[in-house]
C-alpha cells in the first residue's frame, strides 16, 4: 500500500482506523492511557511529598548513579524510536519489517528491564529498600511501577509476534500493534519525568 | 470485520461525524515516503535529554531555575513523543482522546504542585 | 487432628466472627445457599444461568445483574444502619460491643458508596444510554461484562469478610494509622484493600466504556447538543470517573504494601505520613461524590422533562453547569481535611473553590423548577421522587456550603452535623434520584410497570423516614455529638434525639421493605407495557418495544432534534414502520465465559492476598494471565444475526409493514 502524499485528507484510513470497531478500541485505548498518566501523577505526588523523608537512609543524591540510569534512558529512547518506525512500516504493508522493529522493540525493553533490576539490586546491597525509608518506598514504587510496565509490554509485544505470524496485518492486527505502540511511547513520556523529576532532581541536591 | 470491505477516507469518516464542527478535533494523518519525523523526533529525544543531564551534571545555575528548565525540557519531550510518535491527531472521525488528554495533563501537573503545596503545611501559621 | 487445623479456624473464623447474630446469619446463607442450588438443579436451570447470565456481554442483561446487585447491597448496607441506630437508641445496653460497631459503620459506608451506588448507576448507564443514543451496544462489549464480574467479586469479597476473618473496622475511608499493621492486625483492612481496588479497576472500565460509547457510537445527526441529558451526565460522570479513580488505586495499593510488604508510606516510623493518604484518598474522594450525584441529575432532568409534558429548560445552561461541576470538583478535595492544618491560605483557596459549586448547581435547580413550571405535571412515583429531591438536596447543598466556611468547620467536622448533610445529599440526591429512574425505566427494562399506588406507599416512608432521621442529626452535631461513638453519657441531652432519629431509620427500613413488596408483586402481575411507550417518553429509548430485542434497533434512526423521540411521534413518524428491505445483517458480541473466569481469578488472587497465603494468590494470578492470553488469540468474538432473524422477531413485535 503506497501513500499518496498529495492531498493527505483524500487518503484511505490506515487499516487500523479501516474497521469501526477497531478503530473505537484506539480511543479506548487513548482513555486507559489517561488514566494510567494519572496513576504515575499519583505516584509522583507522594515522591514529591516524600523524597526528603529519608529517615536513616541515604539520599537522592548519595543513591543515584547516574551510569546505569543515562543508559536506561538510552535503551528506552531508541526502543520508541524502532517500534516507531515498526508502524511506519507497517502502514507500508511490510510484515516483515514490521516483525523485525517490533523484535527490536522487545530486545531493547528487556535491556532496558535487565539495567534496571541490576540496579535495585545494587541498591538492596547497600541496604537501600522500601523498608528504610519513605523516601525508598516512594521511589521503589514509582520507578518499580512504570518497570512493571515494560515487563507487561514485553510479554504483549511477544504474544503479538505471534499473531502476526499467524494472521499478517490485518486491520484486527494492526489496531493491536497501533496500541502497544502508544503505550510503548506512553512508557517513554512517563521515563523522562522519571529521568528528570527523580534522578535529575536527586541530583540537584 | 470482513477485510474485503472497501476501506473510507479520512476525509469521508470526518464527514461522517455528529460533531465536525469542533474544528480543533479534525485527524490529521503523517504519510511519507520517508520516515523523516520519527528521525526528527529520536534525534530531538536525545537531544532534549542529554540537554538536560549536562545542565544538571554541571550545575550551570541556581537549583531553582535549573529545576524549572529541566522540567521545561522533559515536558517539551512529551509533546514530541505524543506529536511524532504517538500520531496524537489521528481518528477515524474526530478525534476525541485530544480533550481528555489536554485534562489530564492540566490535572496532572495540578495534582503533584497542589500535593506538594498542601503537604508542605508551610502557608502560614496553623 | 492436623496442625494446621486450629490455625485455619482460628484465622477464618476468629471471635469477632464468632457472635451470635452472625452465626445466625450464616446459617441462613448456608440454608439459602442450599436452597438456591436445589432448586436451580431441580428446575434444570444451570444452563441457563450460564449460557444467559453469567457469560452474557448484552448491555441490557448486564444492566439487570447491576441492578440485582445494588438491590442486595442496598438491603444489607440498610440493615447495617439499622444496626447502627439500634446501638445509638440504647447507649447503655450493649446491643453490640465497641468493634462491632466499628465494623458495621465501617462496612455501611463503604457498601452504600461502593457497592450500593455505583453499581446502581451503572445499571441505569447499561440499561438506557446505548437506546438513547440509537447504539446497538456500548463500545466494548466485552469489557462491559469484565466490569460487571470485577465490581460482583470484589463486592463478594468485601461481604464474605463478614463471615471469615472479620470485617474491616477503620471507617470506610479507612485512614492511616487506624489501619496500620502496628494497629489493626488481622485481615479485614486487607479485605477493604483488595475488594477495592479490584472493584475499582471494573468502575475504571465502565467510565473508558461509556466514555467512548457516548462519544462515538451515537446515532447520525446526534451532536453533542442533541443528546439527552442523561447522555450528558453519563459523559461527564465517565471522565469524572477517569480522572479519579487512579489516585484512589493508588492510594490503597500503597495502604497494602505497608501491611503486607513492610514499605512507609504511611506509618509514623521512618519518614511516613499518614496525612498522605488522606490527600490521595480525597483526591478520589471528592471527584467519587459528583459521580455519584451528577447521574442522578441527568435522570431528574429526563424525569422532569418527561412527567411535565414540556421541553427541558435551558439545556445549554445544564450542559454548561454540568460541565463546570466536572472541572470544580477537582479542586476542592481539601474540604475534607481542613482541620489538618495545612494553613490558612491552603485551607482559604479550597473553602472558597467549594462554595463556588453551588452556583452551577444552583443553576440546575432553578432549571428543573421552570420546566415544571406551568407544564401538565403528571406525578407519578418517579415525578415524586423527583419533586422531593429539590427541596432536600437545597438543604443538604445549603448544609455543605456552612461546611465549607473554614473556621465553621474547625467546629462542625466530624460531628453528626456532617453526617447529616452527607446523608442528606446522598440520600435526598442519589438514592432518590436512582429510585426514581428505576422507576421511570422499569418498564423498558423488564417489560412492565411497577404498580403505582405501592411504589407511592414506598415514597411517602421514604421521604419521612429521611427527614425523621437526619433532621435530628443536625442537632446532635450542634449539640456536639460526634460520629463513629457507640455509646454517650444519658446526660447530655442527645438520647431524645438519637431516639426519634432511629424511629425514623426504621420508617426508611420498612419503605424498603414496600419498595421489595412492589418490585416482587409486580413482577408477578404487575401491567405488561405493550407499547414500549408507557410515560409518553421524549428520548430514543421509548421507541423500542419493552423489553427491547438483543440487537436493539432494527434499523439505526437518523437523529433530527434533541427530544429525538418526542420530534418524531409530534411529526407522526415512528420506528414502528419498519420496511422488509431496511433490515439488514447485524454484527452482534458473542457471548464469553473470559469476563467470569477474570472476575473470579481476580477473587482468588485477592482472598489468596488478604490472608497472606502465597500459594493460593498465585493460583489466582496464573488464572488472570491465562484468561487474558485467551481474549488476547480468541479472534471469533462476532457472530451475525440474520435479516431474517430480525424480521421475525419484528413481525412478531408488530413492527413490520407488509
Amino acid at each position: 500500500m503506497s501513500l499518496p502524499s498529495v492531498d493527505e485528507h483524500a487518503q484511505k484510513l490506515p487499516l487500523e482506523f479501516a474497521d469501526e470497531h477497531e478503530s473505537l478500541k484506539i480511543t479506548g485505548f487513548w482513555m486507559f492511557l489517561v488514566t494510567d498518566v494519572l496513576i504515575f501523577a499519583s505516584l509522583f505526588s507522594t515522591y514529591a511529598v516524600f523524597h526528603n523523608s529519608v529517615a536513616a537512609g541515604p539520599t537522592a543524591d548519595q543513591l543515584f548513579k547516574m551510569g546505569p540510569v543515562l543508559l536506561e534512558t538510552l535503551l528506552l529512547l531508541t526502543s520508541s524510536f524502532t517500534i516507531g518506525l515498526g508502524i511506519y512500516a507497517m502502514r507500508k504493508g511490510q510484515v516483515r519489517a514490521l516483525m523485525a522493529w517490533t523484535f527490536l522493540t522487545i530486545l531493547l525493553g528487556a535491556g532496558f528491564v535487565t539495567t534496571e533490576i541490576h540496579d535495585f539490586v545494587s541498591f538492596a546491597a547497600l541496604h537501600a529498600t522500601w523498608h528504610t525509608s519513605a523516601f525508598l518506598s516512594a521511589f521503589d514504587i514509582l520507578v518499580g511501577t512504570h518497570g512493571a510496565h515494560v515487563t507487561f509490554g514485553i510479554f504483549w509485544a511477544v504474544t503479538l509476534l505471534f499473531q502476526l505470524k499467524k494472521h499478517g496485518i490485518t486491520e484486527r492486527t494492526a489496531r493491536k500493534i497501533y496500541t502497544f505502540s502508544l503505550y510503548w511511547h506512553f512508557l517513554d513520556i512517563v521515563w523522562v519525568f522519571i529521568f528528570t523529576f527523580v534522578y535529575l532532581n536527586g541530583k540537584l541536591g | 470485520m470482513s477485510e474485503s470491505e472497501q476501506s473510507i477516507t479520512v476525509d469521508e469518516a470526518y464527514e461522517q461525524d455528529n460533531d465536525k464542527s469542533i474544528k480543533f478535533l479534525r485527524p490529521r494523518f503523517h504519510a511519507e515516503a520517508f520516515p523523516t519525523v520519527q528521525i526528527f523526533g529520536y534525534v530531538g529525544s536525545l537531544v532534549l535529554t542529554f540537554a538536560a543531564y549536562f545542565l544538571v551534571m554541571n550545575h550551570v545555575l541556581p537549583v531553582l531555575a535549573l529545576l524549572i528548565i529541566i522540567l521545561t525540557l522533559a515536558a517539551l519531550q512529551a509533546a514530541l513523543q505524543l506529536g511524532v510518535f504517538m500520531h496524537v491527531q489521528e481518528g477515524r472521525g474526530m478525534a476525541w482522546q485530544i480533550i481528555p488528554l489536554y485534562l489530564v495533563f492540566l490535572i496532572a501537573f495540578g495534582m503533584v504542585g497542589m500535593s506538594i503545596w498542601i503537604m508542605l503545611f508551610k502557608s502560614g501559621v496553623s | 487432628m492436623p496442625s494446621f487445623v486450629p490455625y485455619l479456624v482460628h484465622t477464618l473464623f476468629p471471635p469477632t466472627v464468632r457472635l451470635p447474630d452472625i452465626l445466625l446469619i450464616d446459617f441462613g446463607l448456608i440454608c439459602a445457599g442450599i436452597g438456591v442450588i436445589v432448586l436451580l438443579t431441580k428446575t434444570r436451570r444451570w444452563g441457563w444461568l450460564w449460557n444467559d447470565w453469567l457469560t452474557t456481554v448484552d448491555h441490557k442483561k448486564i444492566a439487570i445483574l447491576y441492578l440485582i446487585a445494588a438491590l442486595v447491597m442496598l438491603m444489607r448496607g440498610g440493615i447495617d444502619a439499622l444496626m447502627l441506630r439500634a446501638q445509638l437508641a440504647l447507649p447503655t445496653t450493649h446491643f453490640m460491643p465497641a468493634s462491632q460497631y466499628d465494623e458495621v459503620f465501617t462496612t455501611h459506608g463503604t457498601i452504600m458508596v461502593f457497592f450500593m451506588g455505583m453499581p446502581f448507576i451503572f445499571a441505569l448507564f447499561n440499561a438506557v444510554v446505548p437506546l438513547m443514543i440509537g447504539a446497538r451496544d456500548v463500545a466494548f462489549p466485552r469489557l462491559n461484562a469484565m466490569s460487571y464480574w470485577l465490581f460482583a467479586f470484589g463486592a463478594i469479597l468485601f461481604n464474605i469478610s463478614f463471615v471469615i476473618g472479620g470485617s474491616p473496622n477503620a471507617g470506610w475511608t479507612a485512614y492511616p494509622p487506624y489501619t496500620g499493621l502496628a494497629f489493626n492486625p488481622g485481615p479485614g483492612e486487607n479485605y477493604y484493600f483488595l475488594a477495592l481496588i479490584i472493584a475499582g479497576m471494573g468502575t475504571t472500565m465502565t467510565g473508558i466504556n461509556f466514555l467512548v460509547t457516548t462519544l462515538k457510537m451515537r446515532a447520525p445527526g446526534m451532536s453533542l447538543m442533541k443528546m439527552p441529558m442523561f447522555v450528558w451526565s453519563t459523559m461527564v460522570t465517565s471522565a469524572l470517573i477517569l480522572f479519579a479513580f487512579p489516585p484512589l488505586t493508588v492510594a490503597l495499593a500503597m495502604s497494602l504494601f505497608d501491611r503486607l510488604f513492610g514499605s512507609h508510606f504511611f506509618t509514623l516510623a521512618r519518614g511516613g505520613m499518614p496525612m498522605m493518604y488522606v490527600n490521595l484518598f480525597w483526591l478520589f474522594g471528592h471527584p467519587e461524590v459528583y459521580i455519584l450525584i451528577i447521574p442522578l441529575f441527568g435522570v431528574f432532568s429526563e424525569v422532569v422533562a418527561t412527567f411535565s409534558k414540556k421541553m427541558l429548560f435551558g439545556y445549554p445552561v445544564m450542559v454548561a453547569s454540568i460541565v463546570a461541576i466536572m472541572f470544580l470538583a477537582y479542586g476542592t478535595w481539601v474540604h475534607h481535611f481542613f482541620t489538618m492544618g495545612a494553613g490558612p491560605a491552603v485551607n482559604a483557596f479550597f473553602g472558597l473553590s467549594t462554595m463556588l459549586i453551588a452556583i452551577p448547581t444552583g443553576v440546575k435547580i432553578f432549571n428543573w423548577i421552570f420546566t415544571m413550571w406551568g407544564g401538565r405535571i403528571q406525578t407519578t412515583t418517579a415525578m415524586l421522587y423527583q419533586m422531593a429531591f429539590i427541596p432536600v438536596f437545597m438543604v443538604g447543598g445549603a448544609t455543605g456550603i456552612l461546611l465549607a466556611v473554614v473556621p465553621a468547620d474547625y467546629q462542625l467536622h466530624n460531628s453528626y452535623f456532617l453526617v447529616a448533610h452527607f446523608h442528606n445529599v446522598l440520600i435526598g440526591g442519589t438514592l432518590f434520584g436512582l429510585l426514581s429512574g428505576l422507576y421511570y425505566w422499569w418498564p423498558k427494562m423488564f417489560g412492565m410497570k411497577l404498580n403505582e399506588t405501592q411504589g407511592k406507599w414506598a415514597f411517602w416512608l421514604f421521604l419521612i423516614g429521611f427527614w425523621v432521621t437526619f433532621l435530628p442529626q443536625y442537632l446532635l452535631g450542634l449539640k456536639g455529638m460526634t460520629r463513629r461513638m457507640y455509646t454517650y453519657p444519658l446526660g447530655f441531652g442527645w438520647h431524645d434525639l438519637n431516639v426519634i432519629s432511629t424511629f425514623g431509620a426504621f420508617i426508611m427500613g420498612a419503605a424498603f421493605v414496600v419498595l421489595v413488596y412492589n418490585i416482587v408483586w409486580s413482577l408477578l402481575y404487575g401491567e405488561r407495557d405493550l407499547t414500549g411507550d408507557p410515560w409518553d417518553g421524549r428520548t430514543l429509548e421509548w421507541s423500542l418495544p419493552s423489553p427491547v430485542p438483543e440487537y436493539n434497533f432494527p434499523r439505526i434512526p437518523v437523529v433530527h432534534d434533541r427530544d429525538a423521540w418526542w420530534a418524531m411521534k409530534q411529526k407522526g413518524q415512528s420506528l414502528a414502520d419498519l420496511r422488509p428491505e431496511d433490515v439488514h445483517d447485524v454484527e452482534m458480541p458473542k457471548n464469553s465465559p473470559i469476563p467470569f473466569l477474570l472476575g473470579a481469578s481476580f477473587f482468588v488472587l485477592g482472598f489468596g492476598m488478604t490472608f497472606a497465603w502465597w500459594p493460593i494468590a498465585i493460583i489466582g494470578f496464573v488464572g488472570i494471565i491465562l484468561c487474558l492470553l485467551f481474549s488476547g488469540f480468541d479472534y471469533n468474538d462476532h457472530h451475525h444475526l440474520k435479516a431474517d432473524a430480525i424480521r421475525q422477531t419484528e413481525a412478531t413485535l408488530g413492527r413490520l409493514q407488509g
